[in-house]
């Protein structure tokens, strides 16, 4: 039971992720967003440890196919913020299969912050975009690009993250997890990051590519420029260190 | 303290990494002197893999470089020291050709620093010394081709076929994760050298779902290969990634797509073991070879027709592969590499020719008529005939029987061989069909050529081999595991050398009886058309299977109340 009350709360599986999505769509201020993101699974992480269940044989199956499950819907979700929701919730799932291999709490939470940084960096950006134009739909301003090449350029490098591309922590949270898991989890595992991939490109084509519609737009500050890269060059840095040594 | 020839094999990867970066940081400053920025440190970067390989040549012994970390390797052997040398060099043409032609597109700093990431990518790919590391630079390359194919964004058609080259790789990425996973859970390593000493030791390792491990995880890495080099049915993004820029044409026609070869030939310790695998690459690059070519001579643009031009070339190299020749395959792969890349560059150059000259030769009346000159003759047929079919024949024959007496105790020469009589036929028949002043003067020079091309080529490809690997046993051991029954290769044999005879035989007749005014087709010629310029409905059939995934993501959104 107590385990069910954490897979509905902090650590989402569908269908119990509904009101963990609900509750993000429902708060408005991104910082809020960012926050709920980022600590939820953290607290998540902390419940397990307490609890100290062993993780029944079927919860990492119903985990993956969970994962699949936010993997294949984030496909066709068109708004910034909802799709780092997903992204969460498809992602954190995978911290449930970690925690069943047996993985020391500290490895979870670092595990758990390196899934969940990209998607709650997401949530501020998508914050941005609708304080400019009122939501942050791709396709709906495409060739931002060249009209806010700033944000693009940094949503570039948070997607990129957030599909755990080499080398950003995601990568090897990925592959140790992999390196690990037996061929069929493995492949199931290998399924939902390709999948991760195609959204994400989806996603930059609907908001950084094309011809650009919007004359004058303000773009991020200089000032948020540097702290946005800087907090994705500690993030890379700290994942090389901490995760670098996969195995 | 690191010895000189460590310090180079650590700074061939590094020098262009250094170059982006410094590009980035400098990004103010004007374009021109980034690009000459990059393009000096291009030419540092061959003068560092010219300085590998001369080493290697000076020591004979390969280079390997670990860290703590369990990854971050670097194993410099043959292999890759040659392939270091080509992916500079290209590179390089390739940063000089750039200068100019990307100097009025925006983004041209943002060009040279993805450029130079590439390039540090591709060398770290043919340098790694640990599956990880291997792994990291496979997967950079896509999402770096994924940019450099994108680069002009205001262009929905460059972004669109960027996707499905980015796609193919992560698909073919996938595999190669899962190869890297069985063979550590088996072998307990991820570092090379010592995996393949440890695959040599213990080859029969317990199998998955009743089939060897080495099978599966070999069949895996072939998976890779195929997607990286454009092999049916993973091929449809290739011809297509001509919307990217025409210097990002030429350096992934002439190094990127040529990966997957590059992999097979790393991973020939897993495929000693796999003599299935062997003939199922054979297969595939053969159906390639053939769909590549039919669809490179349907083609009305010559970027496209490039671009299927290179497929059927990897479908080749993947033959090459699977009958065992894989120095062969490298050897290909580099001469591929560098008349494509030639190619590529100069296509703009032939269109600009094109617009002045319609190169359609003219009839006999008008030569005679109008130009007045002597109306062209050919050589007797009979004659023709013989030459075409005796002549490579022998100087194929000739030529391996100096370099290696015992060349047809092996399949996979054989085969080769037959390909390049076919090959050497094709060119003397195609000769006979030019109407020329003097036609046994030109025959007399095309066998020369001929001559000296196939001479040149078998000595070359026989050190080659030497070079790449040294270990006779190893060599041999590959074009061992890629024999089939020799009942069967027989009949194979005949049956291929009929289809193909008769082949010529109907095709000669079609031609001389043909009036060349009736341009109609029947129904079957029709269909086969359609087939042809629709390029056999894969990428429609991809298509459709991509809409497939997408309803069905919205159908559970709808479903779930997008929560």
């Amino acid at each position: 039971m107590a385990l069910l009350l954490i897979a509905c709360l902090l650590l989402p599986l569908f269908p119990l992720s509904m009101p963990f999505n609900a509750l993000l769509n429902w708060l408005k201020r991104p910082g809020i967003r960012f926050a709920v993101v980022l600590i939820a699974p953290q607290l998540g992480v902390l419940a397990l440890d307490y609890v100290a269940q062993p993780i029944p044989d079927w919860l990492p199956v119903w985990a993956l196919a969970s994962a699949a499950f936010y993997a294949i819907r984030l496909l066709s979700v068109r708004d910034l913020g909802m799709w780092a929701g997903f992204l969460a919730t498809s992602a954190l799932a995978l911290v449930w299969i970690f925690a069943a291999e047996g993985a020391a709490p500290l490895d979870l939470h670092l595990f758990a912050f390196g899934l969940s940084l990209p998607p709650a960096l997401l949530m501020l950006l998508a914050g941005t975009l609708v304080r400019r134009f009122g939501a942050a739909y791709a396709g709906l301003h495409g060739g931002l690009g060249r009209c806010l090449p700033r944000w693009s350029r940094i949503l570039i490098w948070v997607v990129l993250a957030a599909i755990a591309t080499p080398v950003f922590p995601g990568f090897f949270i990925v592959l140790g997890l992999v390196f690990d898991a037996r061929w069929p989890s493995a492949a199931a595992i290998l399924f939902v990051w390709l999948i991760w991939s195609w959204a994400g490109t989806r996603l930059l084509q609907g908001f950084v590519f094309d011809i650009c519609q919007q004359v004058e737009v303000r773009d991020l500050r200089p000032a948020a420029v540097a702290v946005y890269s800087g907090a994705l060059a500690l993030f890379l840095i700290a994942g090389l260190i901490v995760t670098g040594g996969v195995l | 303290m690191l010895d000189p020839m460590d310090t180079l094999a650590i700074l061939l990867p590094a020098v262009p990494l250094f170059s982006a970066l410094a590009i980035a940081l400098l990004s103010a400053r004007p374009g021109r002197q980034l690009a000459r920025l990059s393009v000096i440190l291009s030419v540092a970067t061959f003068a560092l893999a010219a300085g590998v390989l001369g080493g290697y040549l000076a020591t004979s012994s390969p280079i390997w470089l670990t860290t703590d970390l369990g990854w971050g390797s670097i194993y410099l052997d043959p292999l890759s020291s040659i392939m270091s040398l080509l992916v500079a060099g290209i590179s390089l043409v390739v940063h000089v050709y750039s200068v100019r032609y990307m100097a009025e597109e925006p983004g041209y700093a943002r060009f040279f620093a993805l450029l130079d990431l590439m390039t540090a990518a591709i060398l770290l790919m043919v340098a790694a010394g640990d599956f990880i590391t291997l792994l990291i630079a496979w997967h950079l390359i896509g999402v770096l081709l994924y940019f450099l194919l994108g680069h002009n964004q205001q262009r929905p058609a460059a972004q669109r076929y960027a996707f499905w080259t980015f796609f193919t790789y992560r698909l073919g990425d996938l595999p190669l994760v899962l190869a890297a996973v069985l063979l550590y859970q088996t072998y307990d390593t991820v570092a090379l050298p010592e995996l393949f000493e440890r695959i040599a030791a213990m080859p029969n390792a317990p199998g998955i779902l009743g089939f060897s491990l080495l099978e599966v995880v070999a069949l895996l890495i072939a998976l890779a290969a195929f997607a990286r080099s454009a092999q049916f049915p993973f091929h449809t993004w290739l011809p297509y990634t001509m919307e990217g820029p025409t210097p990002v044409s030429a350096l992934m026609h002439a190094g990127i797509v040529n990966a997957g070869g590059f992999l097979l030939n790393r991973f020939a310790p897993v495929f000693v073991e796999a003599g299935s695998v062997l003939h199922l690459v054979f297969a595939v690059g053969l159906i390639t070879a053939v769909l590549g070519s039919v669809l490179m001579l349907t083609q009305n643009d010559i970027k496209k027709s490039l671009g299927y031009s290179t497929m059927g070339q990897m479908g080749f190299m993947f033959v090459e592969c699977g009958v065992g020749a894989f120095s062969l395959a490298i050897y290909h792969l580099i001469a591929h590499g560098l008349f494509k890349g030639t190619m590529f560059l100069g296509a703009g150059g032939i269109i600009g020719e094109a617009r002045k000259h319609d190169g359609v030769p003219h009839q006999d009346v008008y030569t005679l008529v109008v130009e007045r000159k002597p109306a062209a003759a050919r050589m007797p047929w009979m004659l023709a005939a013989g030459i075409t079919v005796i002549v490579p024949f022998v100087i194929l024959g000739l030529s391996h029987w100096l370099v290696d007496g015992d060349f047809v105790g092996q399949q996979g020469a054989i085969v080769l061989l037959f390909f390049g009589w076919v090959t050497g036929a094709q060119l003397l028949f195609a000769t006979h069909r030019l109407r020329v002043d003097s036609p046994s003067r030109l025959m007399a020079l095309i066998i020369l050529s001929l001559t000296i091309v196939v001479v040149g080529y078998t000595l070359i490809e026989h050190n080659f081999d030497l070079f790449l690997y040294p270990d006779r046993v190893m060599s041999e051991r590959l074009y061992a595991a890629a024999s089939i029954p020799m009942a069967v290769f027989g009949g194979l044999v005949t049956l291929v050398t009929l289809a193909v005879v008769v082949g010529w035989i109907a095709a000669y007749y079609a031609m001389a009886n043909r009036d060349p005014l009736d341009g109609r087709a029947d129904g079957p010629r029709m269909m086969l058309y359609s087939l042809f310029s629709r390029e056999f409905y894969v990428a429609d059939l991809y298509t459709r299977l991509t809409e497939w995934v997408l309803a069905v993501s919205k159908r559970f959104n709808i479903w779930s109340r997008w929560v």
